[in-house]
């Protein structure tokens, strides 16, 4: 079978397709919104920017000696670094991580770090200078006021005008220390030229601890303001206004994504509005639906019973039409009983024939002619009628001839009587045979009491003498059977048929004893069984099943018709004719079972 | 608990939970150390002790052991971390420059890696800011290993031991962010704690001699504390070489290695700056500086004195100061049991 898929269908898949791709999109969209991951990058993004003012204040701690290790200028910013590349690792997990904001900011971030970083490096470096050169130059001028006052420094003049720029030297030193200005350094600067004119005025060894010194402060002065540009600068890089410009973009892009998200809620309702919308529409088109279908089935129904009712008058005319069918075939059948009673009458008429036949013969050669004879003998001898008997050879014989023709008269006489009786037996048969006719042509079968067995002897004597002919034993199997209700004539028409059947199969058996075997028992309270079984040609299995077919004969002189008409007569006395054969030369049984109706009054 | 753990910690470093192992120190230490403790606090210096406690993965630790001694990594197979980075001898070279694979020199002396994972920035010039930069730099640097991270991925990979055990450590298995990180992970388990002079910051006032202490006291007077201090004591700053006087000048044949982070950012402002190594062990990482210049801790002392401090010490302070950093030798970081 083939699946044809309809356009309609493919448009139906294509709506259902784009509604769930749109609702997949839109759930993803409103799921995309998520502000905890905004929230833990501006927690992020708050303790890099307090890293960072850590690191800002630990560079002014080491600027001012408070810091004795430079560790606290490293480990802020791993810190930082830290919880920056998580805060990256954050965002890059984000839908905005590209875009150009961030991107801008990021960057800015990162040069403002790297700048820092650099800047806090060369602090460290600078400041290690400037500290260690600070921390020496009161052990510096110690280192040359102690061996200057040993050797009696303080008598010299020179040496105490030395002495003296010494002091003058590191304090401004100091001072510049304090309060770096371009002031303070040509102070210094000063203070160190008037140094190096007297250094000469000092020992040699105190000059070379003088340079030391002078190199130390050279060192203060240089380093000084390099590290006090530093820490301006380390101030100066934009680091929290770029943490600040990162939080304001982050913040930004979460409240863009927040209205994003309300837009996408919108969305989904609008979406789920219509998709109710759709929903309903298509129940109303089931509904509808539904109608139509509910609609059409009505009128399918109706169409139905319309067509039941057709059916039915069809089948009312049909039954008409069969009945009409049926008289025609009872007219058909009335010209069949016509054939049936002609046949049954030719039967019986059989028995007329042999019976006039007999009796016209017994008739011809009766012994009358020898009384006439005798009537003409004596008449011839009227006169001497005496003397002729008493004499006469001839006439002394005459009176035993008389009473021996007496004898001879009574025997035929009772003969022809007989035989006429058979006669008129025969011809009421006849009679009967054409009442019965009328029994077809409608008037229902006449119940009388029969005795069955008489009628069995009845149907045997109208066979008489084909069977006498046939050499046909007959065996009689009666049991005792009560006075029954039953159709006489049919009856007889039937035995006397099945009789007349059995005789021929067996006369078709040539010239040997024949036995035909008749039995009558009742199989119970209701039912009679007749059986006429004969030893003759047998049936072939093949002409069981059509034997009582009206036409249907095996016999050349046949018609066809004898079986037929006794099953038909069967089915009108409510029972049934039944043959059995074991095939051909096996001998026949005809079985006719009727219903059997005891004759009321009688038990 | 880990300064009472302190007296009896003693253990090999590679893929050991530390942890654990404190852990165990400390509950053997209670009923021995504890009543010389009491009292004790820890000192407020400019130096910090190495924490005793590492956190670190031991199946990573262990992989990288493998690989830092493994010459897969350099392109013929000639050399590996440890062949210049001598565990049993200070973690560094005792040549002045170590050979690369192909035997060819490198341009400065090698740094230890004892302690490194301290260290603020890797290198001389400080131009990797990570361990995993540093051995990036080492695998493919032509002088050193030659090699390509490819041809080390696929040395490492045909190797089903290392394949196991990556995919065990890394769940990713093989590659070169793994190989890097456990190489140095077990770097940053190198490290050198409990020193004595590291016992005394944690308040063991018998743990240094007198002198020693008194060398100790140099060391911060003539001002070398101002670039080495921290945990690592030094390895947190740059500083220029030669800040109180010209030592290229002084020393001659001027080298372009001399010109230090120069070469990294081009700054003039970093000509001859170099990040300031540490003193950890520094007793056993002879010979010094850079260019391997100074052979003993005495000329290294005298050259710091004279281009660092720009100052005289006498021969007594001299000595007193190496005296202290004799102190700095921690444990593991000389021979291995």
């Amino acid at each position: 079978m083939n699946i044809v898929i309809r356009p309609s269908w493919l448009l139906m898949m294509a709506i259902a397709v784009v509604l769930a791709s749109t609702l997949a999109f839109l759930y993803a969209k409103t799921n995309e919104h998520d502000p905890s991951a905004s929230f833990e990058s501006l927690a992020l993004l708050r303790q890099v920017k307090q890293l960072d003012a850590q690191w800002e204040l630990n560079v002014l701690k080491s600027k001012i000696g408070i810091n004795q290790d430079y560790d606290p200028l490293v480990e802020p910013l791993t810190a930082l670094q830290a919880q920056w590349d998580r805060l990256e690792t954050l965002v890059n997990l984000r839908a905005w991580s590209d875009s150009p904001d961030w991107l801008r900011g990021r960057e800015a971030y990162l040069e403002a770090l790297g700048e820092k970083t650099e800047l806090i490096e060369r602090f460290k470096s600078h400041n290690a200078v400037l500290r260690n050169s600070l921390a020496f130059l009161p052990i510096a001028e110690n280192d040359i006021h102690t061996p200057l006052r040993q050797i009696g420094g303080s008598d010299r003049p020179e040496q105490m005008a030395v002495a003296a720029d010494l002091y003058d030297t590191v304090l401004s030193t100091m001072e510049y220390a304090q309060t770096t200005s371009s002031d303070k350094a040509a102070e210094v600067e000063a203070s160190l030229g008037r140094l190096a004119a007297g250094k000469a005025l000092l020992p040699l060894d105190l000059q070379a601890t003088l340079d030391i010194l002078m190199a130390h402060v050279r060192t203060i002065l240089r380093e000084q303001s390099l590290v006090n540009g530093l820490v301006e600068r380390i101030g100066a890089v934009p680091m929290a206004a770029r943490l600040d410009d990162i939080h304001r973009i982050i913040d930004q892009t979460q409240l863009q994504s927040a209205e994003r998200d309300l837009l996408y809620h919108q969305f989904v309702l609008l979406f789920s509005a219509v998709l109710a919308g759709l929903l309903l529409y298509v129940g109303g088109r089931l509904i509808r639906s539904y109608a139509v279908i509910n609609r059409v089935n009505k009128k399918l129904q109706e169409a139905n019973d319309g067509l039941e009712q057709r059916v039915q008058q069809r089948t009312r005319e049909l039954r008409e039409t069969q009945s009409e069918l049926v008289a025609t075939a009872r007219q058909a059948g009335m010209a069949e009983i016509a054939t049936n009673v002609l046949h049954n009458v030719g039967n019986v008429l059989n028995s007329v024939n042999v019976s006039a036949d007999l009796i016209s013969r017994r008739v011809r050669t009766s012994k009358v002619q020898g009384l006439a004879k005798a009537v003409q003998l004596i008449n011839e001898h009227a006169a001497d009628l005496g003397d002729f008997i008493s004499r006469d050879e001839k006439g002394k014989l005459l009176p035993g001839y008389l009473n021996q023709l007496v004898e001879a008269l009574a025997a035929e006489q009772q003969g022809i009587a007989e035989e006429l009786e058979h006669l008129t037996k025969s011809v009421d048969h006849i009679k009967e045979i054409v009442a019965t006719q009328q029994s077809y042509a409608g008037t229902p079968s006449l119940l009388e009491a029969v005795r069955v067995t008489d009628l069995l002897e009845d149907a045997l004597r109208m066979n008489a003498g084909a069977l006498q002919r046939h050499q046909v034993t007959v065996i009689k199997d009666f049991s005792e059977v009560p006075p029954l209700l039953l159709d006489k004539h049919r009856l007889l028409l039937i035995l006397v048929n099945l009789i007349s059947n059995a005789k021929q199969a067996l006369s078709a058996q040539g010239n040997r004893a024949h036995a035909l075997t008749l039995s009558v028992r009742l199989l119970d309270e209701s039912n009679l069984r007749i059986c006429v079984q004969d030893d003759g040609e047998g049936i072939a299995a093949e002409n069981l099943t059509r034997i009582f077919a009206h036409g249907f004969t095996t016999r050349k002189d046949g018609h066809g018709f004898g079986l037929h008409s006794c099953a038909l007569a069967a089915m009108e006395m409510e029972g049934r004719l039944t043959a059995h054969s074991d095939g051909p030369g096996q001998g026949a049984t005809f079985a006719l079972e009727l219903p059997a109706h005891a004759v009321p009054g009688r038990s | 608990m880990e300064r009472v753990a302190t007296g009896l910690f003693r253990e090999a470093w590679p893929g050991r939970s530390q942890l654990s192992v404190a852990g165990l120190s400390c509950v053997l230490a209670l009923p021995f150390g504890l009543a010389a403790q009491v009292g004790a606090a820890p000192l407020d210096e400019p130096i910090k002790p190495i924490p005793m406690v590492q956190e670190l993965d031991p199946a990573r630790t262990e992989l990288g052991r493998r690989l830092f001694q493994d010459v897969r990594l350099s392109a013929n197979d000639s050399v590996s971390c440890a062949s210049c980075h001598q565990l049993a001898s200070g973690g560094a070279d005792q040549r002045a420059f170590s050979r690369g694979f192909s035997g060819r020199q490198a341009l400065v002396n090698t740094p230890t890696v004892l302690n490194a994972g301290f260290n603020f920035r890797q290198f001389w010039d400080g131009r990797a800011g990570s361990l995993e930069a540093q051995i990036d730099a080492v695998i493919e640097n032509p002088v050193e290993m030659g090699s390509t991270w490819q041809d080390v991925i696929d040395k490492v990979t045909a190797a089903p031991h290392y394949r196991t055990a990556f995919a065990a450590a890394y769940p990713d298995g093989v590659t070169q962010a793994n190989i890097e990180n456990a190489i140095a992970t077990f770097e940053r388990s190198l490290t050198t704690p409990n020193s004595r002079f590291d016992q005394y910051l944690r308040g063991d006032a018998d743990a240094l001699s007198a002198e020693e202490k008194a060398g100790y006291l140099k060391f911060k007077q003539y001002g070398c504390i101002a670039c080495h201090q921290g945990v690592n004591i030094g390895g947190n700053m740059f500083q220029k070489f030669g800040v109180m006087g010209d030592y290229f000048q002084a020393r001659g044949n001027p080298s372009e290695a001399d010109l230090g982070r120069f070469r990294v950012t081009g700054d003039e402002a970093d000509k001859n700056v170099f990040k300031v190594p540490s003193l950890r062990n520094v007793a056993l990482t002879a010979p010094y500086f850079h260019d391997a210049t100074a052979k003993t801790l005495e000329e290294a002392v005298d050259v710091m004195f004279k281009y660092q401090l720009g100052r005289v010490a006498s021969e007594a302070d001299m000595q007193s100061i190496i005296k202290f950093l004799e102190t700095l030798t921690g444990e593991r970081a000389g021979p291995q049991p």
